[in-house]
């Protein structure tokens, strides 16, 4: 049997189970056996990969914790080429994070295998927080976000994640000049009054639902009367914490102008290069980790992990992918331990919450020469 | 005890401190000899095993005694200068002046920076306004506590006022700008290039301390000699630890010449124990997240950029080599992760360096070897040539400038009489 096959068979073996319901320990050993597959599989398709493999402190091979598997920093998927483990012919579709202005997106390509695994993966969990049925689904954005493309940004990719979930799609953005947008409140009021009765899905980034929805909305004062939405929101709080919009703010305000319960307004943590994972928040605000993934959070000083209660750097663990290197991934993101098992909501293993990106440095020095390249013989160049 | 570290939150206090230090400092003359006898109490006073743990506190007691700073003194600012009076200089005469108050802006990673950067100031008579980094508040009053207790009649500590306030605080910035007659500024690019372009006189003296890298060099018959290779190895290890990597004088990168029958790889084993070593002794206390991120995309970026790339490093973000091949030195990591490349001829890769390379830390086995090495770093803009772990010992002139001069005025006198 290839090696392929038997992660297939792995993964979908990991899948099938009830994805918060595993014992800890079950869970971990059945991954950590898994991993070693992955990662003896990456070696054998990158060179590159195999290099720094074998460069690890602990041989992965014979490690008797994910913890002491290599991992690989996040930012290694700006390169360009994406860093792969199947030929150009073999790439389906390309995920690229999304990065403010100057920044370099990360980059990470699916074959046909990981793009449906990565599709189970996200119903799997969904399902686990919304329940199986399908349902109108409002999406607060523009509609190209909905459509198929070959290169597909952080917003179209969790957008279209959850298509599996709609009976109907509905995107309430008009697309403006200069990536700007505006909501159509005929188009998003029409949808309101048909699905007044109906469960519906909502999903949008955090920043886009609170300055293109609810701000305007608020200003207006008009509410959607939805009691049964169900909203999904995920894209980080910097953008908001800078208009200093808090999560209760945020929450309370989207469930004013939905008309339903702050519980059925959900955060989750998620990132292109963890494909097919996302963290929603219990009804305790946890973040919780499926059977086929994991979650270490490391002491910046030792990289060792953290004891509950303890914050660090978020180590991001999944068997979905095996198009790109992204099973083991050291994240910029910081996050508390609550704890190793025992969430009162009942999801079993590491419940966890999120605490931001990791600070920058705010003074590296004399030797710090920040924005300048430097190469030897071609002296050095302010960017 | 008068706390010479105040925390600043209006222009008018900045003001305020700045005319009673130009008034002292105009009124109260002190000579070179003065000074250097406060400091040499000082350095002993320093010498303490309640401050051992302060990083580069050794090396301070030991630049502030009068054996080391009496000689720069005298080559700066010439013979006879230690009591002030004038000197003959052919039919005229010369003498150093004060340039009044000198604002300094030291970089926040240095612990011992604030009170160097004085030193300087203070020699040439000055009186001194320093902004200090909120990070370096508390290490830089046990600093000045010791001052304070061997400067009984005040004639040096009532020539220093030190303002803590944030690094957004662009007024407060301005202000002491404004008040100033010459400046020392150190730091990284940013920081620098802010400070540089705040209002001040157009009178003003500014000296930039700004951001350099360096690198280090060592020939085939140094670091493939085995007996001796430890002992190299121990010297770049502390040049690496010191500062954690993120001074300008802080090797980034060392650049071994290839010599038959010498092996890297064996090499790098001896600098690996030597890193062991030194984290041993000198472990980290903290770091910053986003230092632990480049570490681990420095040593990622580097093997999977080229599988003939080699690396060690522990599961921690402790120490880092990356060893490998080629002239074009990698962009520095700090952090304490050093890149060791392979070069066929270190004269070809010292000759394509520019003015970004502040100090060049050699091991060199022929005498004539190293002048031919130092003098093309000369001609590429490297301001210091200096042994394998020596790099930060601080000295004048830093950065190709005087330190002492550079905070003075040289008044020519002609006399009428002649």
């Amino acid at each position: 049997m290839s090696a392929l096959v038997e992660i297939e068979r792995g993964t979908e073996s990991l899948l099938a189970q009830p994805p918060y319901g595993v014992d800890p320990e079950q869970r971990r050993s059945a991954l950590l056996a898994l991993l070693k597959k992955n990662l003896g599989y990456a070696c054998d398709r990158n060179r590159q990969f195999r290099n720094y493999v074998e460069h690890w402190p602990i041989d992965f091979r014979v490690a008797d914790a994910i913890a002491d598997l290599p991992y690989l920093p996040v930012s290694v998927f700006k390169a360009n080429p994406p860093l792969a483990l199947v030929g150009v012919s073999d790439v389906k579709r390309t995920l690229t994070s999304s990065a403010t202005t100057g920044q370099v997106p990360s980059r990470v390509v699916l074959d046909a295998a990981t793009g449906r695994r990565m599709a189970k993966g996200v119903i799997t969990i969904i399902r686990d927080f919304i329940g199986p049925a399908r349902r109108p689904y409002l999406v607060i954005d523009t509609p190209e976000n909905l459509a198929a493309q070959a290169e597909l940004g952080a917003r179209g990719a969790a957008i279209q994640a959850l298509g599996s979930f709609a009976t109907e799609v509905v995107s309430c953005l008009r697309p403006g000049q200069e990536r700007d947008s505006s909501l159509d409140l005929e188009k998003l009021l029409a949808c309101a009054a048909k699905w007044k009765h109906s469960e519906v899905l909502v999903y949008g980034f955090t920043h886009v639902i609170w300055t293109r929805l609810v701000q305007p909305l608020q200003r207006e004062g008009i509410t959607l009367d939805l009691p049964n939405v169900r909203v999904l929101h995920s894209g980080g709080w910097k953008r908001l914490e800078q208009q200093a919009v808090t999560r209760d703010v945020f929450t309370r305000g989207v469930a004013s102008l939905f008309g339903c319960s702050a519980n059925r307004i959900i955060d989750y943590y998620g990132m292109v290069e963890n494909v097919g994972v996302i963290y929603p928040d219990c009804d305790h605000g946890n973040k919780h980790v499926p059977a086929f993934a994991d979650i270490i959070v490391r002491n910046p000083l030792t990289l060792a992990p953290v004891e509950a209660g303890q914050q660090g750097l978020i180590q991001v663990c999944s068997v979905l992918p095996t198009s790109f290197p992204g099973f083991l991934l050291l994240t910029e993101d910081m996050a508390q331990v609550i704890d190793y098992d025992g969430c009162p909501c009942g999801r079993r293993g590491i419940s966890f919450r999120f605490a931001g990106r990791a600070p920058k440095a705010e003074v590296r020095g004399c030797g710090n020469l920040e924005h300048t390249r430097y190469r030897l013989g071609q002296g050095s160049e302010v960017a | 005890m008068s706390d010479l570290i105040q925390a600043v939150d209006s222009p008018q206090k900045i003001a305020c401190a700045a005319r009673q230090l130009r008034e002292t400092a105009q009124h109260k003359e002190i000579t070179p000899r003065m000074v250097l006898e406060v400091f040499d109490q000082w350095a002993a006073a320093l010498d303490n095993r309640e401050l051992h743990e302060v990083p580069g506190v050794t090396f301070l007691s030991l630049w502030l005694r009068r054996g080391n700073l009496e000689p720069i003194v005298l080559r700066e600012l010439g013979p006879n200068s230690l009591n002030g009076g004038w000197r003959e200089d052919g039919h005229a005469r010369l003498r150093a002046f004060p340039l009044g108050l000198i604002g300094h802006w030291p970089a926040g990673n240095i612990e011992i920076q604030p009170v160097l950067s004085l030193t300087c100031a203070l020699l040439g008579g000055n009186g001194c306004l320093v902004r200090l980094p909120s990070s370096l508040v508390e290490i830089t009053r046990r600093l000045m506590e010791k001052l304070q207790e061997v400067d009984r009649t005040g004639s040096l500590t009532e020539r220093i006022f030190m303002a803590s306030f944030d690094h957004s605080r662009i007024d407060l910035h301005q202000a002491m700008a404004q008040a100033v007659d010459g400046a020392m500024i150190w730091g990284g690019a940013e920081a620098v290039s802010q400070v540089r372009g705040l209002p001040f006189p157009h009178w003003a003296r500014v000296v930039v301390f700004g951001p350099r890298l360096s690198a280090a060099a060592m020939d085939a018959e140094t670091w493939g000699n085995k007996t001796e290779r430890s002992s190299w190895c121990r010297r770049i290890a502390r040049d690496v630890w010191q500062f954690d990597q993120q001074a300008c004088s802080s090797p980034q990168t060392l650049f071994l010449e290839r010599g038959d029958g010498c092996d890297p790889a064996e090499f790098v084993e001896d600098l690996k124990q030597a890193f062991e070593e030194e984290n041993r002794q000198h472990p980290r206390q903290q770091i910053e997240p986003a230092l632990t991120s480049a570490i681990t995309l420095a040593r990622a970026s580097w093997l999977l950029g080229n599988d003939g790339n080699r690396a060690l490093f522990p599961a921690s973000p402790d120490w880092t080599i990356l060893l490998g091949t080629g002239a074009e030195m990698p962009p520095p990591t700090q952090g304490r992760t050093l890149s060791v490349l392979v070069v066929d001829d270190l004269l070809k890769v010292i000759s394509t360096f520019d003015g970004t390379l502040q100090t060049l830390g050699l091991g060199i086995k022929d005498a004539r070897k190293e002048e031919m090495l130092a003098l093309a770093a000369g001609r590429s803009g490297v301001d210091r040539v200096v042994k394998l772990g020596r790099m930060h010992v601080f000295g004048s002139p830093w950065d190709g400038a005087e330190l002492i001069r550079s905070m003075v005025r040289l008044v020519r006198h002609v006399p009428s009489q002649d």
